[in-house]
This record gives structure tokens, C-alpha cells and sequence, in this order.
């Protein structure tokens, strides 16, 4: 069972309370992008086995979006951020 | 008849003033609180139990609790029927029934037997064969009927279910003498412990061995550390609690028993969340291999002392102990002290521990060494055994033979979390490889079979936690041990291959000897192509018994070592969990919550026969006609010709506030809201970013930065989420506020000619004539004397003004609409028949028109999409190949020249006129239609828009339907109507 703090309203919540929200970090192409930026954009995604950004939402809770960096492997939550806030160089390497 | 089995005078942990009667196979037996339902069956001289998986021989009991494989009952007690449970499992309760689940008549004389005589045609990989020749089909309603444990009694069950959730610092699985150590260690430290054990009482193995701990008895030092242990609160005890399973981040599920004399009323699902892990879960004991092993009589060494020394019971009268450690000399003594004629010890080693021999030949043990059993006699009970050594050859008559093949211990939930257990030689035995972290093993489980050596082990394990926590601490006390040593014994199969095919590993799936070699002989030799080709280890029991010894055997046969080979993995649960108790409450009525819509008692009132679409919903109403049909024909007949009433509540509703609400619903929806004034509804479709219709609706301006988006009832709540994410995380810059409102409104639509007259009489403090207030508007103003919404759109082709108001209004607006006077006639109109008007409309439903490839160049808004300038989600899509392809398919409208169509119905491809051809679309929604007289359909048909007024046969329930294509919109093209 995953456990992650929220960000927003500071709750340690298990994963029955959040909604995973895949990647996070993805950048929507303009219109004017290529068919294989446009595709990329939709379908491929990094599928990391290790340290791997995501999104979650407190769904059961504040509703609030956040971002997590989690060891797929282990399972361990490394960092969580709000959307807002910068990431943090040092925990952010991949 | 003197029985086989029986009840000691004295002994165990029984309470033998109060007698529990209870049932097996219809016949009456009595027991004892403390009994569990093997050992009330053992001690009234029941020998078999069931019959086995594939040849049907008889069973009896080998084990004494979870590690039986053969003792699957089906068990009735005052709360409900279970269709496979494992007897030694069972706390006898009063009046319970039980039944053998496998062999037809009876257990007992079964006809399956038959089986064993085409025991040939049912080796390793059956399966797999027949799927070869000569047909699986041939085998399998046989195979079916033939095996299985118990069928499932639904309907029932009285029993209760709760979900309970816990944390603490220390979960203790198992509360045997290494968990109570650990737990007595820890306790008084600030920690909150958490200790579960699947037994009624604490102590484990120290329940019938024969030990002293500080010169207690052992069960006597057990039940003071419990007491100790209760009387701490920091410390809680879960007795009858089974930890099934650990997930990651030390997540476990458990489940708890709640027994009282009648039965289990309840059963507990904990989840519980723990910082560190203590395993002390102990091992299970194996089998050895010769032939004939399986027959009723022969059983696990331990099984035979735990049901002595915990139930007071004789499993036989005249036992042998087959050993290949030293602890058979345990259950050898064990017996003798109780009065069982002990006639030999068969050792297959050439010595045993120097004492342990000692003491059994001055109890005049017999102790045979390096002997084998060769064969033995008896089948519905042992009768009798050969013996071999060396040249040798005895014959012992025993109705009783007590089995130690070593032991394995039961590193199940680290596995669980992936860890891989190591083969550790000197134990014969699997043990825990590398730990998860925060865990810790102690006892058994770690390989320590020593007493002494296990508490020791507990005081270091309780150390380390403390000492990570920064817990001060004294020196624990380790408890001094006076105890007889059990000993590993070796996993290996030695014996002879000749005899093979009578030598079962796998009791539960009837796995033999001979099955392991012949898969060894067919190129099967991984561990893992072993289990599968075989069944081995794949029953009920995961092989608790079995794997190590069916191992043992594939790495002699392929000249490996056991490490080399490697082992299964377990997978939870570790017992078998009801899916009653997953699913809690969640079940009949309230499996998922249900919708009622606000006026719900007005509508019974007025006869509505309703339908779940998440909301319950009136889907036609008895007091327009007695039968479906005809009521929605006059439904349909009211709105085309009067005016119909139509409650619309469960439409969703999500408020869009602020200066960029336009814009932010611009990006969401195909057509540009930006444009849309105050006062003014425009309809359009959503897309996912794979340019995929997701969703449609009107969208209202109610101001400049004040919007209502009304997406369908079914995806309410998923609209709501879908436009918060986007605002969140991909225009947080944004000033908009997203608010669903769906259940704080209600909506009453009043469609048909005489709508407006209706209107007039709920007096809108506002002007409703054509003029002032035309299709696709919206005013806000008083209606019916309260605050309303009322929006001039139409689903059914008539004019028709959709009214809102607070939810609770819904009731006395309904009222006042549906209230005749003068000419109007209003009439309640249900779900089908507003379908089937906004069919003859030609109108789209989402998810029923559209599939999960459908674009709105689609469904004929090609238009619309390009005259949008800017971006909105799922346009980019929209020029992809696969979108722009001229094969798509599209929708069109199908009017029949005769037959019925019906949804489903397949269009086949252009001239053809038989069945099988190759088909070009499907029929996505249908009716007869009053209007055009004909059954009409809406269609996704391939290149559709360019083939209106083709002719096309449907396929239609084994029928052909001839049908013209044309425009979707059957009923008044050109708008007249809702526009008057």
C-alpha cells in the first residue's frame, strides 16, 4: 500500500484515498506539432522501473493535484510537491 | 467397534465438563470446548475424511491445523454454510454440521475410485495432452464433475463482516514461544505492539510439546506471558487471526475469527500498517516418500503430538514413527507417555541424537536405523507396514504411523513482498533470504528449532528494535529451557524408483512420484514448468507440505542441488480468505449507493416503473397504461401531440465561475464558447486528447463570467473531475472556480405544442413568447412562485423548456406541472419513451451512438471543428490518419422497409444478402417509430455520410433487415417545431 502525505491540507493518505495520475512533467505539444511529437505526446510514456515523477490527486480528500516522486521498485515515496512549487534539484535526479 | 482414534482420559487443553454435539456426514458425535473440528473427528474414531482430487483413495487426516491437505470439510454452523474449510482449522461449535466435499456417494465409498485404475491416462501435463490429442472436450465435463472441494451454499449467511484498520510500531506474526518472547520483550518499552495468532490461545508449538520454561510447564509459561501481555494496553493480542497478507510499505491484511459456542458470527478484516515486522511463524512439517503414504491412519509427527498434548486425543492405538530427525523420537515418547503401544521407531538414518535413542529404548521403544518403509496395507485404514534394512525385510501391524520428514518454515509473507527464501543445507530447509526492511525473523522461521537458541534470538531481535528507536532498556531475561531437541531432518527423497507411482507428494492435487519424474523425463525440470506441468503445490494449500519434498525429488532426478534448483514463490492470501469478507457490507442493496431523485415519491405515486441508471429513474409510468408499451406510445403520443413532463434532475450540472470561464470551457468543448453571450445555450461534444467523444451537453452563459455546463447524468461526476485536473495541473494561471452542482438542483422539462402553455400557467415573472425568449436560451427569473432556471433547448425534435429550481422544490414544481386544467393534459413521460422521441430527433447518446473510436467529424460536427482557430483538447488528434481515414465509420440514420431493427444488428457490406459475409458497421440504437411508421435505427456505418439513400441489409437476431440510409434526423428536419 502506497502512502503519501498531501501536500495541500498536509494528510498522510493511503492510495485507496488518491487517484493515480501517471507521468507527471508530460508537456502538451502545440497544435502546430508533427504527427510523432502529437503521438509521443499521447501514448508513449517512460513506464520507469526505479525513481519515476507522477501525479496523484488527494481524491478523497482536499481534491488537490500534486506531484510525487516514488521508487516504482520499492515503493517508497522520495518527494512530494505541490504543482506550484519548483522541484527540488537534489532529489529530482534521475 | 473399538475405533482407531480416541479420547484420552486425561490431558490437553480442553474443558472435558461441557460436551458440544455436532455432526459429520449426517452422523452424530460429540466433543469438547477446546476441540477443533479434526480433533473431535479424530477422537470419535472418524478415519476417512474425503476422498483425494484425481483417483479418489481414501483420506484421512495428516495434519492437525492449516497444514492439512486432505481434511476439506464443508461446515454448517448457526451463521452460515462454508463449502471448504480445513478441519483442524474449525472450533467445534454447538450443533455443527459437516460434510466430505470430494467422493461421490460418500467419502467413504467412493465411486471415483475407479480413477485409480486409469490412474495411466491422468499423469503429470494431462492437461496439456489432451489439448493435443485426442480432445480436451472429451475430458473435461468428466474432469469437472469429478473434482473440486465443495460447492458454495449462497443466501444462507447470517454472519457479520467488518473492516477494521490499525497502526502500530510492531506487528508480531505468530504467538508461539519465538512471538511471545518478542512481544514479552518489547512490552512495557512505549511500543505499540500488535501480536496476531491463528489459535485461540497464545503459545503455539508450547501448547502440546513437552518443554519447561523457568520451570513452568510450557503451556503454563505461555498462558502467563498472555496474561502479562493483556494486561498492557500498549500491547494488543489478536487470537484467531490469520495474517493472510503484507504489501508494501509493511501493509498487512488479517483475518480475525470471532467465535462463540454456535459458530463464527463474525469475521474481522484488519488492515493494519506497521513500522517493523517481527516473523515468528515457525514451520510446517513434511512428509517422506514410499509407497502407499497417502492412507488414512498415516500422519504428520507434530500433528500426532499436538493431538495429544492440545486435544487429548489418540490418533491410533498401535503407532510407528517414520523419521528422518530426531523429533519422531519426540512423538515416539509423546505417545508411549499417553498409553499408545509405540511398536517401532523407523529411522532412515544410521544413528539418531545419542539421548533421544536412549530415552526411547528405556521406554522399550523399538528404533530401527537406516530403515525404509516399503509398503503398507490397509485401505480405508493402515493395517499394517513392510520395513526394509538392508537385506532385511519385517512386516509391523499399526493402525497408526506418525511422519517426519524435516521441516519447512513459513517464510510466506516475506515472499509475499517479493524476498526470495535461500536453501540452507544444514537445515534441509528453505529459510528467509534478505528481508524486507524493518523486518525481522525469530524462530522456526529463521531455521532455529532450539528453544533455548529461539529466545535468545527473540531478546536480540527485541534489542535491535528497541535500540532503532532509541528505547532505553534493561537486559531482558531469557527464559531457561528444558526441552527435548527436535532436529532438522534432510529434504531428500532416497528410495526406490520402482515404487514411484505409488508415492504421493502433493496430497491435495494427487501429485506422485512418478508425476515429478515423468516431468523430469519430459524436459520440465524448472521449478517453475515443474508446478505448473504438474499441479504440484498449486492446491489449496500452496504445497505447505509438498514443495520441498517434490524439489528434493527433481533435483535428485536432475543431479542438482535443491539451491540450484530454487523455489516457487508464495503468493497471498496464505489461507484462503471469503469473498464475503473482502467485500464487507458492499453487497445487495448496498453494493453501491442508491440515487433517488428528489420528487422520487411523486413519481411513485404516480405508478413509475423505475430503472437503475445510476439514479433511479422512472422509465414509464402504470398510470398512463397497465403495460410498457403501450405507455410509452402514449408518452411519446403526449409530447408529439400535448405536452409531456419529463424529470430531468439527474442531468449533471457544474457551475464555471470567473473572468475565464469562457475561455477555460473553450478549451474543453469542440465548439467556442467565447462567443456565447448572456442568456444564450449552446450545445456541443467533449473529446479526450485522442480526439474521442467523451462527453456532450449544453453549456448556458448565465453572465460573462458566470457558466453551467449540464453533461450527461452518467458521467456527472467524471466532467466535474475531468475540468478540475485540467484547470489544476495544466492552467493553474486560470482565474476559474469549478463547481458541480448536480444534486443541488432539480429539472423538470415540459416538452410538446402546448409546452408553452403549460409554462404561462406556472406564471414566469418573465416574457416565454417566441419572440423574447427563443430555442437555445436560458432565463433565470420565478416560476411556480420559487427561483428558477429555465433553459429553451429540446432532446425530443418539440418545443420544450427545461425548468430548475432547488432540489427542494422539485415535488411542488412537478406537482404544479403535471396539474391539468382547461385543455392541457400534461402526462408524465419516463426515460424510454424520451429516448426514443430524441431517436426519431435523430439526437446523439454518448456511449451508446459513439464507441470509444467515435470523433465529431464523426457524428457530423466536421463543421464546427474546422471553424475553430484556436486549440481545444483532442483537436490535434482530429488530423491524425486515423482520424481523417475515409473508411470510418459514421453516423447515419436506418429507416426498415419491413422487419424490425433491433441494437446490435450488423450491416453487412453492399450486395450482400447472406450471412456469413463481411460487415461494415452496427446498429447503435433503435425503435419503431410512431412518426415515420417504420423501425428506425441511428448507425455507425463505414463512409456513411457519403451513402445516404443507399439500400442495406442488417442483421438483425438470425433476420435480414432491409433498411435505407439516411440522414439521421427522421422527425421535422427543418426545426419547425421546436422552434415555434
Amino acid at each position: 500500500m502506497i502512502m503519501i502525505r498531501c501536500p495541500y491540507c498536509t494528510e498522510l493518505r493511503t492510495e485507496e484515498e488518491l487517484v493515480y495520475g501517471g507521468e507527471a512533467d508530460l508537456v502538451r505539444p502545440a497544435e502546430t506539432s508533427s504527427d510523432q511529437e502529437w503521438t509521443d505526446y499521447l501514448f508513449m510514456r517512460a513506464n520507469l522501473k526505479g525513481v519515476h515523477h507522477e501525479q496523484w490527486c488527494c481524491s478523497a480528500g482536499c481534491g488537490q493535484w500534486f506531484k510525487v516522486v516514488r521508487d516504482t521498485v520499492s515503493h517508497k515515496v522520495l518527494h512530494v510537491r505541490k504543482f506550484e512549487e519548483l522541484p527540488q534539484p537534489a532529489t529530482e535526479v534521475v | 467397534m473399538r475405533t482407531h482414534g480416541y479420547r484420552l482420559s486425561t490431558g490437553g487443553l480442553i474443558d472435558r465438563t461441557r460436551t458440544i454435539r455436532f455432526k459429520f456426514n449426517e452422523r452424530s458425535f460429540t466433543g469438547h470446548p477446546g476441540d477443533t473440528l479434526a480433533s473431535a473427528l479424530i477422537a470419535n474414531g472418524v478415519d476417512v475424511i474425503g476422498s483425494s482430487f484425481k483417483y479418489h483413495r481414501p483420506r484421512g487426516f495428516y495434519g492437525a491445523g492449516v497444514e492439512d491437505p486432505n481434511a476439506m470439510l464443508g461446515v454448517q454452523d448457526a451463521y452460515g454454510y462454508e463449502p471448504a474449510l480445513r478441519a483442524g482449522q474449525v472450533r467445534l461449535a454447538e450443533g455443527m454440521e459437516s460434510w466430505s466435499v470430494t467422493g461421490w456417494p460418500s467419502a467413504a465409498f467412493d465411486v471415483g475410485a475407479v480413477a485409480q485404475l486409469v490412474s495411466r491416462l491422468l499423469s503429470a501435463g494431462f492437461y496439456y495432452k489432451t489439448f493435443k490429442w485426442p480432445s480436451w472436450a472429451y475430458f473435461e465435463p468428466w474432469i469437472r464433475r469429478a473434482t473440486g472441494f465443495g460447492r458454495p451454499q449462497p443466501h444462507n449467511e447470517t454472519r457479520a463482516v467488518h473492516h477494521r484498520y490499525a497502526t502500530c510500531d510492531v506487528l508480531i506474526v505468530g504467538g508461539g514461544p519465538a512471538g511471545l518472547a518478542t512481544a514479552r520483550a518489547l512490552m512495557g518499552r512505549g511500543l505499540r505492539v500488535i501480536q496476531a495468532d491463528d489459535q485461540p490461545q497464545l503459545g503455539g508449538s508450547l501448547n502440546w510439546e513437552t518443554a519447561a520454561i523457568s520451570g513452568l510447564p510450557g503451556a503454563g509459561w505461555a498462558a502467563s506471558i498472555a496474561q502479562e501481555l493483556a494486561a498492557d494496553p500498549q500491547m494488543s493480542v489478536l487470537t484467531c487471526t490469520t495474517v493472510v497478507a503484507a504489501y508494501e510499505n509493511n501493509h498487512f491484511v488479517l483475518v480475525e475469527v470471532g467465535t462463540n459456542d454456535r459458530g463464527v458470527h463474525t469475521e474481522y478484516l484488519w488492515k493494519v500498517h506497521a513500522q517493523q515486522v517481527v516473523l515468528a511463524t515457525g514451520v510446517i512439517e513434511r512428509p517422506l516418500l514410499f509407497p502407499d503414504n497417502d492412507r488414512p491412519g498415516i500422519m504428520l509427527s507434530n500433528a500426532v503430538r499436538r493431538m495429544i498434548g492440545e486435544f487429548g486425543v489418540a490418533p491410533a492405538r498401535r503407532m510407528v514413527i517414520h523419521t528422518n530427525n530426531d523429533s519422531g523420537y519426540l512423538t515416539a515418547l509423546a505417545a508411549h507417555r499417553v498409553g499408545i503401544d509405540v511398536a517401532a521407531v523407523v529411522d532412515t538414518r544410521s544413528e539418531g541424537a545419542a539421548l533421544h535413542a536412549k530415552l526411547a529404548r528405556e521406554a522399550g521403544i523399538r528404533c530401527l536405523f537406516d530403515t525404509q518403509i516399503q509398503a503398507t496395507a490397509g485401505y480405508r485404514r493402515l493395517s499394517r507396514l513392510t520395513v526394509r534394512s538392508g537385506r532385511s525385510v519385517t512386516t509391523i501391524a499399526c493402525d497408526g504411523l506418525a511422519v517426519s520428514g524435516g521441516f519447512s518454515p513459513s517464510v510466506h509473507l516475506a515472499c509475499h513482498r517479493g524476498s526470495r527464501p535461500i536453501y540452507e543445507s544444514s537445515c534441509g530447509a528453505f529459510v528467509p533470504g534478505e528481508l524486507p526492511e524493518g523486518w525481522y525473523a525469530v524462530g522456526g522461521v529463521n531455521g532455529t528449532l532450539d528453544l533455548s537458541e529461539t529466545f535468545s534470538e527473540a531478546a536480540t531481535t527485541a534489542r535491535a528494535i528497541l535500540d532503532g528507536r532509541g528505547v532505553s532498556r534493561r537486559a531482558a531475561a531469557i527464559p531457561r529451557v528444558d526441552a527435548l531437541a527436535m532436529g532438522w531432518g534432510a529434504a531428500s527423497a532416497r528410495n526406490g524408483r520402482r515404487w514411484f507411482s505409488r508415492m504421493w507428494v502433493d496430497f491435495q492435487n494427487d501429485v506422485k512420484a512418478s508425476d515429478i519424474e515423468l516431468a523430469a523425463r519430459e524436459g520440465y525440470v524448472s521449478i517453475e514448468h515443474l508446478k505448473r506441468y504438474t499441479t504440484l503445490g498449486m492446491g489449496t494449500d500452496q504445497g505447505r507440505t509438498s514443495n520441498v519434498t517434490g524439489l528434493a525429488l527433481m533435483a535428485e532426478l536432475t543431479q542438482r542441488t535443491i539451491g540450484e534448483l530454487g523455489t516457487t514463490t508464495f503468493r497471498p492470501p496464505y489461507t484462503a480468505v471469503r469473498l464475503g469478507t473482502i467485500a464487507n457490507a458492499r453487497r445487495g442493496d448496498l453494493f453501491k449507493p442508491r440515487r433517488f431523485l428528489p420528487a422520487h415519491a411523486i413519481h411513485q405515486h404516480l405508478g413509475a416503473v423505475f430503472e437503475d441508471f445510476g439514479w433511479e429513474r422512472p422509465d414509464w409510468y402504470r398510470s398512463n397504461a397497465p403495460e410498457r408499451e403501450s405507455a410509452v406510445a402514449l408518452e411519446m403520443a403526449s409530447v408529439r401531440n400535448q405536452v409531456g413532463v419529463f424529470d430531468a434532475s439527474s442531468l449533471g450540472k457544474i457551475e464555471i465561475t470567473g473572468p475565464d470561464a469562457a475561455k477555460f470551457l473553450s478549451r474543453l468543448y469542440v465548439s467556442n464558447l467565447v462567443t456565447l453571450k448572456p442568456g444564450r445555450v449552446r450545445y456541443s461534444v467533449m473529446l479526450k486528447e485522442d480526439g474521442v467523444i467523451f462527453d456532450d451537453g449544453v453549456v448556458s452563459c448565465l453572465s460573462d463570467h458566470h457558466f453551467l455546463a449540464s453533461p450527461t447524468s452518467g458521467n456527472a461526476e467524471a466532467v466535474a473531475a475531468w475540468f478540475e485536473r485540467w484547470r489544476q495541473t495544466e492552467w493553474p494561471t486560470m482565474r476559474v472556480a469549478i463547481s458541480p452542482v448536480t444534486s443541488n438542483w432539480a429539472s423538470i422539462a415540459i416538452a410538446g405544442p402546448r409546452a408553452r402553455e403549460l409554462l404561462t400557467r406556472l406564471k414566469p415573472d418573465f416574457d416565454i413568447s417566441n419572440a423574447a425568449f427563443p430555442h437555445m436560451q436560458i432565463r433565470v427569473g420565478t416560476v411556480a412562485g420559487v427561483l428558477a432556471r429555465v433553459a429553451r433547448i429540446s432532446f425530443t425534435g418539440e418545443l420544450q423548456f427545461e425548468i430548475s429550481v432547488q432540489a427542494r422544490y422539485a415535488a411542488w414544481l412537478l406537482s404544479c406541472a403535471l396539474a391539468a386544467e382547461g385543455d392541457v393534459k400534461p402526462r408524465p413521460v419516463g426515460l424510454e419513451a424520451w429516448l426514443r422521441l430524441r431517436l426519431e430527433k435523430g439526437y446523439l447518446h454518448v456511449g451508446s451512438d459513439t464507441n470509444g473510436r467515435t470523433t465529431p467529424i464523426d457524428v457530423g460536427m466536421g463543421d464546427i471543428v474546422a471553424k475553430r482557430q484556436d486549440d481545444f483538447i483532442g483537436k490535434r488528434s482530429l488530423r491524425l490518419q486515423f482520424a481523417t481515414s475515409p473508411q470510418r465509420e459514421q453516423l447515419v440514420g436506418l429507416r426498415a422497409l419491413d422487419g424490425t431493427l433491433k441494437v446490435g444488428g450488423r450491416i453487412l457490406s453492399s450486395g450482400c444478402t447472406k450471412v456469413p459475409c463481411p460487415t461494415e458497421g452496427y446498429v447503435t440504437s433503435a425503435c419503431f417509430s410512431p412518426s415515420v411508421g417504420a423501425s428506425i435505427a441511428l448507425a455507425l456505418l463505414e463512409r456513411g455520410h457519403a451513402r445516404e439513400g443507399e439500400m442495406v441489409n442488417v442483421y438483425c437476431d438470425s433476420a435480414l433487415v432491409s433498411c435505407r440510409i439516411s440522414n439521421p434526423t427522421f422527425y421535422d428536419p427543418t426545426n419547425q417545431r421546436l422552434q415555434a
